[in-house]
């Protein structure tokens, strides 16, 4: 390849090079933009968490508290239930993402490599209800839940948060790629249907699960229409509900605003620190719920 | 025959979820489009009345007026900056690209809610940071949130902040993609980076493109926690969305018909642009 060879010598070779030093300015300052504005709101707010009630309001704002405080927190955690919402969030999160991983992972092995009559039909109308948009079956899905007798319940927050097409299709693009010899080779070994998918498919799915997992439970955390419609006592409040709520029912201010904003996201954050691979994967696929 | 009886095992437990919570209410949402009533009493079938009703309705062309403005905004703005964004990320003096990626994810964390909550006292008139730095500037007092003009704008800003970083991701992915071979050898030809990028690495993102701008209208078109939380459609009716009046007229209003007869309409938007997008995926799943 005709190309000068200080180019490609050394990591470093850039700084060297005189003529990019306007380009590193502009393209650092505007990374450095990028990173205050996707970030301050974060800092901001976590700033603000800690400030004592009479330094919220004052001007010039403070990024910094003066003399912080852990007095929002307190208060969100005694004058109304914030605690109950947490956990209704995390039981309401973690058992629908169960329910999902098991009733998905069952449908997509399925479709992924069993034959069975009325296999394309039956995919075909799964896909189909992809692009449906939540928001037309909020009444009717109401509705049922009501018929079931599921309003104002655990339930009725959990089960039709169950499943999913996005789901199944995820699972069967995964589950797809796995080699067949191997479930081929435990059913002549004398395994059970049921054994194979438990003791081979799964554990080869870890990482398709883990994504669906991931989704699943930021979704179900971080949902907001579907509590507000379903729940009507305060003791079966999600954290989306409360927070959203919290102004209307809860004489609060900005401190306790704040600070129930940085309970509810620092999970996620963490998590995603954790197991950020297969957050950005599930991002892609996540976009197919409509 | 035991084959298909050991599959539809396996289908059984989610689709008994889906038949009940995706299946029915499906078929039940357009049945309920054609009556009228409450939302847990009586109804009665009336047609297409509801259809009729909804353009005579003030509220309706000021909410479909408000929804589409707000994609009309959103969505341009959105992809663009994001995909300027790729670039500034993927450009060659930057180390870290990792780190950036991650940073652009942050916002997508934050429940609508939270995030509503977050951006409600940035925005918040006086003390708030946006209008400090405003009245810093000799703007003076601004109220983004109060004013009718400026209200779905404000809320069309948190929503780029959270969602940015969706189109944002897809598009360093899709940009790391393009062969080095075809930029160098464009560059040797002598075309400027600002022609490698417009003629050569951009049309061959196109289908990562579409796909965006698909999935960012399909959000759009559903605003509704960031509005519910921040102005209740307010000021003046003006960041009332779809969403909101189908909410609003099925649950506060007792308005079950108008609500459904809104939710197909929102169905027809939506379902036409989803099924260009699966084809889209369909292709890329092809491809792969």
């Amino acid at each position: 390849m005709p190309r000068p060879k200080a180019a490609r010598t050394g990591s470093r070779a850039w700084l060297r090079s005189l003529s990019l030093v306007p380009q590193v300015v502009l393209v650092y300052s505007l990374l450095a933009l990028l990173v205050i504005f996707m970030i301050g709101p974060y800092l901001f707010i976590f700033g603000t968490a800690f400030k004592e009630t009479y330094t919220l309001v004052s001007i010039p704002p403070r990024l910094i508290p003066e003399n912080p405080t852990l007095e929002n927190f307190r208060d969100i955690f005694s004058t109304m239930p914030f605690a109950r919402w947490f956990l209704n969030s995390a039981v309401v999160a973690a058992l629908s993402t169960l329910g999902t991983l098991l009733v998905c992972s069952m449908a997509g092995y399925t479709f992924a490599k069993k034959d069975f009559y009325g296999k394309r039909v039956l995919f075909m109308v799964l896909m189909a209800t992809l692009m449906i948009p939540s928001a037309l079956m909020l009444v009717p899905a109401f509705l049922v839940t009501n018929q079931l007798g599921l309003v104002n319940t655990y339930g009725g927050l959990i089960l039709p948060g169950i499943g999913g097409a996005m789901g199944v299709f995820l699972l069967r693009q995964f589950i797809e790629t796995l080699p067949s010899e191997l479930e081929q080779a435990a059913l002549i070994d004398g395994a059970s249907e049921l054994q194979v998918f438990t003791r081979v498919i799964l554990p080869l799915a870890k990482p398709g699960l883990a994504t669906l997992a991931i989704l699943s439970f930021t979704g179900s955390w971080n949902s907001l229409i579907w509590p507000l419609i379903i729940v009507n006592s305060k003791g079966l409040y999600t954290l989306p509900l409360g927070l959203a709520l919290l102004r209307t029912e809860f004489q609060v201010n900005y401190g306790a605003t704040s600070a129930a904003a940085v309970v509810s996201v620092v999970p996620l954050v963490v998590a995603f620190s954790f197991l950020q691979r297969y957050f950005i994967e599930g991002l892609t696929v996540g976009a197919l719920k409509g | 025959m035991r084959r298909n009886l050991v599959a539809y095992a396996f289908l059984s437990p989610f689709f008994i979820l889906f038949i009940i919570f995706t299946a029915i209410p499906f078929f039940w949402a357009l049945w309920l489009s054609l009556q009228d009533g409450l939302l847990t009493g009586p109804k009665t079938f009336v047609g297409l009345r509801n259809f009729a009703q909804l353009p005579r309705d003030t509220i309706t062309r000021t909410v479909l007026l408000n929804t589409v403005k707000y994609v009309a905004v959103i969505v341009p703005v959105a992809v663009t900056s994001a995909l300027g964004l790729a670039f500034l990320i993927t450009n060659r003096v930057v180390r870290g690209r990792d780190f950036f990626r991650a940073l652009v994810y942050f916002p997508i964390l934050a429940a609508p809610a939270a995030a509503a909550q977050i951006w409600s006292y940035i925005l918040a008139p006086r003390f708030g940071i946006f209008s400090y730095i405003l009245s810093a500037l000799g703007i003076g007092d601004v109220l983004f949130l109060a004013n009718p003009q400026l209200a779905l704008l404000s809320i069309a800003l948190i929503e780029w902040w959270r969602g940015i970083g969706f189109h944002v991701i897809l598009f360093i992915a899709s940009l790391v993609g393009v062969p080095k071979e075809l930029k160098e050898a464009a560059t040797i030809d002598g075309a400027t980076s600002w022609q490698v990028a417009t003629k050569i690495t951009i049309p061959l993102m196109r289908p990562v493109i579409l796909f965006s701008v698909v999935m960012g209208t399909i959000w759009a078109f559903q605003l509704f926690d960031t509005v519910f939380v921040l102005t209740q459609g307010g000021p003046m009716h003006s960041t009332a969305t779809m969403v909101w009046y189908i909410y609003n007229h099925a649950f506060r209003y007792s308005q079950l018909g108008l609500a459904a007869a809104m939710g197909v309409v929102l169905l027809l938007i939506i379902a036409p642009i989803s099924y260009v997008q699966m084809r889209v995926l369909g292709r890329e799943v092809e491809y792969a």
